[in-house]
């Protein structure tokens, strides 16, 4: 009951901002962040709150609000009355065989595919659930259940020889919006299992490849046959970024995440340099800002156009107008909206085919703008910007606008071109005229 | 055998000349009329030539303007001719009638496409 009272201004608060909405998006308000930050946490037992307590103190620490959960407490739902209760979803449960509550594939699947982040971490003893939610994001784990990432080259040297399945992994993707500006010294120590990309699914990015010398085996016992997985294309990491802009992190180790590998110091196998700490704690963090949309949002707003010289939207162009369009790009920082600077955000002018396409020039303060003129052309055209680019979430705008022909009294009513004619057709007139008289008092 | 075809194409000339002077006058009146109408539809056809078809619709109206009036100018001449004797039955006045009124359409026409 405690619960429910506390919560009632909340719901309060979200209908009236839904309410608001349409008014609060068309205006910039700087503090207003893309996502929620309400997470659930879903583990398999609540050791792993304090065994990884260094990656769920970083979330806190950024002001998200996490709420664990264990997967199978039948109290967990992510939904109530129509509205979702969680901004995103962190799987820590990889024996799971079956959640607890209203929760199923299709829930945390539905959870996604209505804009909400989620991060899954599988581990060695992977479930069918976790790996179907996988298989359903795009990538598939290694069916071997027994089978884990293995690397006699590329392995983290430790003080006992091992088994070479704690592997030292630096073959990040190359993208500053994902893994942010500052460079990721230290090789990540990953241990767990592998997964490859569905080719068909041009939306999953790995983010942490496996090196050229990985396989994916069980080290136990002697490999007999060659392994399904090999070299790098192993991914360690992945993340899928959703055409709603849902962005999913997946990964076949849970340990990856915890304290020990944070704090552990990391040697990778040949080389002579030892870092005194793994670059599991940077590389999560910044992959979990960018998970969360603290990074690589935007949003475009103020879409203009109108013709040369005038200031109003007209609700229609005519063929060979001169026109003006406008659009304003911002980018959350995690705090603000920032103008976005890129020289290659596209305009298409559009109607079946793009008859116009324009290169738009920004001021550096977020507004891009270019002028062209309408084609020939008429019909119902279509202003469209299309702009997806890697690690940024897509911008997909079209404003719909008709273009009409001439109109029947904006041609000239005398082209001295046509001079001639005219002359000819009143001579021919006046010629009628005299040769009526003439005929009829010719006797 | 060229003098010789000379001289026939003078005496063909010759004949044919001789033969038009017997035309009756107003028959002549209808010739010169006609032959100004194509004339001034030449003159826009090299004009077109010259400059481009823009305005195509006046160049059509213009053109077909007189290629009509001398149309309908030989019409006439054919129904007023005496020596025609398909036409004996049709009085003159009714053949210049009907002439007035095809003018009167064409013209509203070549007005209407002019521009």
């Amino acid at each position: 009951m405690a619960t429910a009272t506390a919560r009632s201004p909340i719901i309060l608060l979200a209908l009236i901002s839904l309410f608001l909405h349409p008014f609060l998006s068309a205006s910039l308000s700087p503090g207003e962040s893309p996502k929620g930050r309400r997470v659930l946490v879903l583990l398999d037992d609540l050791a792993i709150k304090s065994s990884h307590s260094l990656y769920f103190r970083s979330l806190q620490s950024r002001g998200y609000d996490l709420d664990f959960k264990l997967a199978d407490d039948p109290k967990i739902g992510l939904q109530r009355y129509g509205q979702y209760l969680y901004d995103g979803l962190i799987l820590f449960c990889p024996a799971t065989e079956r959640f607890g509550g209203s929760l199923d594939q299709a829930a945390i699947l539905d959870f996604v595919d209505s804009g909400h982040d989620l991060i899954i971490a599988a581990d060695a003893n992977a479930s069918d659930l976790i790996r179907e939610i996988a298989t359903e994001c795009g990538v598939d784990f290694d069916e071997d259940p027994l089978a884990v990432v293995v690397d006699h080259i590329g392995y983290a040297v430790s003080d006992t020889e091992g088994d070479h399945t704690l592997i030292a992994a630096d073959d990040f993707i190359d993208s500053s919006v994902i893994l942010g500006n500052k460079k990721i010294e230290a090789p990540v120590l990953f241990q767990g299992i592998g997964h490859s990309l569905n080719p068909s699914n041009n939306l999953v990015l790995k983010v942490l490849a496996a090196s050229p010398s990985a396989y994916s085996a069980n080290p136990k016992s002697k490999l007999s046959n060659p392994p399904s997985l090999t070299g790098s294309a192993i991914s360690l990491v992945s993340v899928v970024q959703a055409r709603n802009n849902a962005r999913v992190l997946i990964t076949g180790s849970l340990s990856i995440f915890s304290n020990r590998l944070f704090r552990s110091s990391v040697q990778k196998a040949g080389s002579s340099t030892r870092h005194e700490k793994a670059g599991n704690d940077q590389f999560l963090t910044e992959i979990s800002k960018w998970i969360f949309h603290e990074r690589g949002h935007l949003k475009a707003l103020n879409v203009k156009h109108n013709k040369v010289g005038e200031a109003d939207e007209p609700a229609m162009y005519r063929i060979n107008d001169d026109l003006e369009y406008s659009i304003e790009i911002y980018e959350w920082s995690g705090s603000s909206w920032e103008p976005y600077v890129s020289d290659d955000v596209q305009v298409q002018f559009y109607m079946m085919s793009p008859y116009v396409l324009k290169t738009l020039s920004t001021d550096k303060k977020g507004v891009y703008s270019t002028s062209f003129k309408v084609p020939d052309v008429y019909g119902v055209f279509q202003f469209k910007v299309e702009y997806q680019r890697l690690g940024y979430s897509s911008l997909s705008l079209s404003k719909q606008i008709p273009v009409r022909p001439f109109r029947h009294n904006e041609y000239e009513r005398f082209i001295p071109a046509a001079y001639p004619y005219y002359g000819a057709a009143f001579s021919m007139m006046a010629g009628f005229f005299l040769f009526t008289f003439v005929h009829l008092y010719n006797k | 055998m060229a003098r010789s075809t000379g001289d026939d194409a003078q005496a063909l000339f010759h004949s044919l000349r001789s033969a038009y002077a017997a035309t009756p006058k107003n028959l002549k009146i209808i010739d010169l009329y006609a032959a100004f109408a194509v004339f001034t539809a030449l003159i826009q056809v090299v004009y077109m030539a010259l400059v481009g078809s823009f305005p195509f619709n006046s160049f059509l109206s213009g053109v077909l303007s007189c290629i009509g009036t001398a149309v309908l100018a030989v019409c006439l001449r054919i129904q007023v001719n005496k020596e025609n004797k398909e036409f004996k039955d049709l009085p003159p006045e009714r053949a210049f009638a009907d002439f007035v009124l095809c003018n009167l359409v064409l013209h509203l026409v070549i007005m209407n496409f002019l521009g």
